[in-house]
């Protein structure tokens, strides 16, 4: 694969955020926070008036980025991440990346990325950087 | 408030730990909430890095945040992740999971006020003992005036 420092990421869009995926999530890992599963309860905290999306699901949004481009999630050998603004449900949101190093470790060739997801028409939910084996 | 000492004597805490098996139809499940189809060579989604070390660290989400001093009702939150692989995770394995508090800052927000800042590190074992990914996490928790 050919890769060089300044490419661009393709972007990995989700549409619309869904919160039957956020309750989903919920009972998987027995998350009793409520602010993912019951509108009302975000309203009561003062935090909005939609479900907030689990910052784990927005951070695989960032790996499926990486895996789409390089055919498997299973290149990604490192993610690094900050947690910014929430992800509501409904809202469309964009991951995108940028290689910002490209090297040869132990017959390995290995980029490092900078990553974010953005809110279309809101604010960064999440940057950070990705270390990935190149295919 | 939560005397900052007494926050900073975490640093050292032992999780309890324990095991965790990536499951087949848990992974699916997790791969359906990301939007994306289970890899199709066994290997299980990157994200367990995460996923597996919380839920096999040995604490449920309220004792997490009991062991921090914490109430959950005081909006702590998920700060800072960063998940290193040495290898990829294997769907239908056992792994053991080990890690500590190995860091509090107590900081200042404009908006936030005074909150902290605890880092876990968290390891995966394979069934060899071999470490298979490592996870530190930095978690948020407000402190308000009592």
């Amino acid at each position: 694969m050919d890769v060089a420092v300044g490419d661009e990421i393709p972007a990995w869009v989700v549409a619309a955020v869904s919160v039957e995926k956020m309750k989903i999530f919920s009972a998987l890992i027995r998350d009793p926070n409520p602010i993912h599963i019951d509108a009302a309860a975000v309203q009561r905290l003062g935090l909005g008036d939609r479900e907030i999306n689990q910052g784990p699901i927005s951070m695989g949004y960032l790996y499926n980025m990486l895996g789409d481009w390089l055919g498997g999630v299973h290149h990604v050998t490192r993610l690094s991440v900050r947690f910014g603004a929430n992800v509501y449900a409904g809202d469309e949101v964009v991951a995108t990346g940028t290689v910002t190093a490209v090297e040869d470790l132990g017959g390995r060739r290995v980029a490092t990325c900078d990553v974010r997801l953005e809110v279309v028409g809101g604010a960064t939910a999440m940057t950070g950087s990705a270390v990935v084996t190149l295919p | 408030m939560i005397d900052e000492e007494q926050v900073k004597a975490l640093v050292g805490t032992v999780f309890p730990g324990g095991t965790i098996t990536i499951e087949a139809w848990e992974h699916r499940l997790m791969c359906d909430t990301l939007l994306v189809e289970p890899p199709a060579d066994g290997t299980a989604h990157p994200f367990y890095a995460y996923q597996a070390t919380r839920a096999g660290m040995g604490l449920d989400l309220d004792e997490m945040f009991a062991l921090c001093l914490a109430d959950p009702d005081d909006g702590g939150m998920f700060g800072e992740h960063e998940a290193e692989l040495d290898r990829p995770l294997r769907v239908g394995e056992t792994y053991a999971v080990r890690g500590s508090i190995t860091d509090v800052e107590r900081k200042q927000g404009r908006t936030a006020g005074t909150f902290d800042m605890i880092t876990f590190r968290l390891e995966l074992l394979d069934d060899r003992g071999r470490r298979v990914a490592t996870a530190r996490n930095k978690w948020i928790f407000p402190r308000r005036e009592s």
